[in-house]
């Protein structure tokens, strides 16, 4: 059985990828279980999602706790404390990540030792669709891993996309998008081992009072410790020369994250900017540019 | 149609569609609100034909579901959880109503503190009230269940709301391959509903739940429900033999897996049984002679069936993905129950599983193993325990900390 992990933020699609990869599976006669982890986050957040192929019976369920294969969609996950997009994943396996980088310069960066493919999606989905969507370049990424067919992956993408994408000029880009990434990326053979798990035994709960065991927070916030602002595709960027410093941006950024130089022009804050450039679509005078985020070469954001 | 990749919540609103529903009062809450979801799409781009109504609660929801039903309408509604308890106080009154009534319960840990993972406290809550309940390993069985449920319900015999109960999340977003049933092969299994009597119409006036005032009158009708319950199980029989000749699916009201020679069971219900039944393969790869008992019914509960598979066993494990704060698992208790008279009884094990979604893994079902040969052996059973692991207690101990606790 092969067993796929999907790591994306809330909106890149991880779910839709997942089951893409689910139907091209089953059309291409496996037996196929996916399924998304998701429901009380928001936009943005760490999302994970999986997708099981076999050929006998699936007899497993939940979380892959344990995968042979692991998708990246966005590389700042790599280094995001909840997300751990690494963990457990079998000796031999496979880990593909969504960055400009070389897999060798990816292993160095983030100190993976497994076998890592890489190739810039954010920048296919960006040329080919014309907008930062990954759900069905993801699949495409996945289904060469995991070694499906071809037209597998074509009959998948046409029916769970068009069941979300009514304009069927987006969907025939995206399809283009998903081939090409099929296409580009050299098949690969998957081959784990059965996991060794340590640290399994069961044990007895002790009683521990109240104060400790009832589900409340003692400590103060922590969230000024997590940087929100690591998921950007594109970073708003000042022109000083055309802004009127009329403030029109610092009251429309929905992060509260716009605040002022000693000269009273505008800045991001950009551990906390989204990137959502509602900043750049309000400005009168359009002196906000986006610029392509690129966060391996970047100074600021999650480090 | 052949067969599609469905998640647990789609195939319960092909369930629903396939039956040909009247109504669906509706109130949304995760896990369940993809069902809805679903439901509602189909009727406002025309492929489904029903009256959908949002509400504004499930207390409501659940009232007009019931009232809908007691006018011969073929209702449809779910919830979930929370949502659940706060329809709970009208689930008991559409019950005394005996109204046909399908509800789909999707199963989620009770608050607090808040998860959206599953376990049975929300259905369990619920067990005493007269709905019939229905609990589910797969996609599959989730849309067949919700099928057989009408006939169930719709049987003057019985004349009962059901739940059918599935996961939240391991089955209300899993995807896998389902069967849809063909229209024609349903509507000659499942029937425009005719009810016959105990049904709303203006030209015939009636009086449904009516106050009695007297403890004898009320025994009367408390104990009715019971014995209508419990024909429940011996028209499932029926109700299955058909299912089984139109479609070819064999269902029962308890999936035996790999009990002929066992002599070691788990008993388990719901998704997660598909995990015990893994584990009963290894264990007989491992030469112990494993098995698996999952009722599928809780109410009615179906005990003879339950004594008579567990006849001459050495020992049985209950894995309760519930708790009764203050007693342990709930199905222990009614396993207890099931077998205290039975003269060549097995030993009975507890343990408490897979709260909140926790994981059961490989390593506590071999624990569950070796601690039912033990048993076997010495004739000493170990009090209730929690399936925990050392990894386990090692994050809480982590988020302990950063909530600053020590
Ligand atoms: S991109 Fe969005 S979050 Fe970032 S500064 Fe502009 S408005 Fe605020
Ligand atoms: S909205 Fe545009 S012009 Fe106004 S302060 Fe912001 S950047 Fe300057």
């Amino acid at each position: 059985m092969l067993r796929l992990r999907f790591h994306g933020r809330g909106g890149q699609g991880a779910k839709v990828a997942s089951r893409v990869l689910g139907t091209a599976a089953f059309l291409d006669g496996y037996n196929a279980q996916d399924f998304p982890l998701y429901g009380a986050e928001r936009r943005g957040a760490p999302i994970t999602a999986f997708t099981r192929i076999s050929r006998d019976d699936i007899m497993e369920r939940g979380l892959v706790s344990d995968p042979d294969i692991v998708i990246v969609m966005d590389e700042t996950l790599l280094s995001d404390p909840q997300a751990m997009p690494l963990s457990g994943l079998k000796k031999g396996g496979i880990v593909f990540v969504n960055t400009p980088l070389s897999p060798l310069e990816t292993k160095e960066e983030y100190g993976i030792e497994d076998h890592v493919i890489t190739l810039d999606i954010t920048k296919v989905s960006l040329d080919m669709i014309g907008k930062s969507v990954l759900s069905s370049l993801a699949a495409g990424v996945a289904s060469r891993i995991a070694g499906i067919g071809e037209e597998a992956l074509k009959g998948a993408l046409e029916k769970e996309l068009s069941g979300i994408i009514s304009d069927r000029d987006l969907l025939g880009k995206n399809t283009e998008a998903a081939l090409y990434c099929y296409n580009t990326l050299v098949p690969v053979q998957v081959k784990t081992a059965e996991t060794i798990r340590e640290k399994e035994n069961v044990i007895t709960l002790p009683f521990e009072t109240a104060r400790v065991s009832s589900p409340a927070i003692n400590a103060t916030g922590n969230t000024p410790l997590r940087r929100t602002g690591n998921w950007r595709v594109f970073r708003p960027v000042w022109n000083y020369d055309i802004c009127t410093r009329c403030m029109t941006c610092v009251s429309r950024c929905p992060e509260g994250c716009i605040r002022l130089n000693e000269d009273g022009y505008p800045y991001a804050d950009y551990d906390n900017c989204k990137g959502c450039l509602v900043c750049a679509e309000e400005c009168p005078v359009k002196a906000i540019t986006k610029v392509r985020e690129i966060h391996s070469r970047s100074e600021e954001g999650d480090q | 149609m052949g067969k599609e990749m469905l998640t647990g919540n789609s195939a319960a609103a092909w369930g629903v569609r396939l039956a040909e529903v009247d109504y669906i009062p509706a109130y949304p809450i995760t896990p369940q609100t993809e069902i809805i979801e679903t439901i509602a799409k189909w009727i406002s781009d025309g492929s489904m034909d029903a009256s959908f109504v949002t509400m504004d609660s499930e207390h409501s929801m659940i009232t007009a579901a019931g009232a809908a039903s007691a006018t011969g309408a073929r209702t449809f509604t779910t919830t979930s959880s929370q949502g659940l308890l706060y329809g709970f106080e009208m689930i008991y009154t559409v019950a005394g109503w005996r109204v046909p009534l399908v509800m789909v319960n999707v199963s989620r840990g009770l608050s607090s503190p808040i998860t959206l993972g599953p376990d049975h406290n929300d259905i369990l809550a619920v067990r005493d009230s007269g709905f019939l309940q229905i609990h589910c390993e797969t996609c599959q069985e989730v849309l067949d269940s919700v099928l057989m449920a009408y006939r169930l319900a719709e049987d003057e015999r019985v004349l009962l709301p059901v739940m059918v109960n599935m996961d939240g999340f391991y089955l209300s977003f899993t995807r896998e391959a389902v069967e849809i049933p063909d229209v024609e092969k349903v509507r000659s299994f499942l029937p425009e509903y005719r009810p016959e009597h105990a049904f709303f119409k203006a030209a015939r006036p009636m009086a449904q739940g009516v106050a009695v005032l007297g403890g004898d009158y009320y025994s009367y009708f408390k104990y009715q429900m019971h014995l209508a319950s419990q024909n429940a199980l011996e028209i499932y029989k029926e109700v299955c033999d058909d299912f089984e000749r139109i479609f070819g699916r064999k269902y029962e009201v308890i999936d035996e897996y790999m009990m002929e020679d066992a002599e070691y069971i788990l008993v388990m219900t719901n998704s997660f049984s598909t995990l015990g039944k893994a584990a009963v393969k290894r264990a007989r790869e491992d030469g112990v002679k494993a098995g698996l008992l999952r009722p599928r019914f809780l109410r009615p509960f179906p005990e003879s069936e339950i004594k008579n598979a567990l006849k001459g066993k050495k020992a049985v494990a209950v894995i309760d993905q519930n708790i009764s704060v203050g007693k342990g698992g709930i199905i222990y208790s009614e396993m207890a129950g099931c077998l205290y008279n039975e003269i060549d009884r097995p030993l009975l094990l507890s343990f408490i599983g897979g709260l909140g979604g926790k994981n059961i893994s490989q390593k506590e079902f071999e624990f569950i193993f070796e601690k039912m040969i033990s048993a076997s052996d010495t004739g000493i059973v170990e009090p209730p325990s929690l399936l925990y692991t050392e990894s386990e207690l090692e994050g809480i101990t982590k988020l302990k900390e950063i909530a600053g606790k020590e």
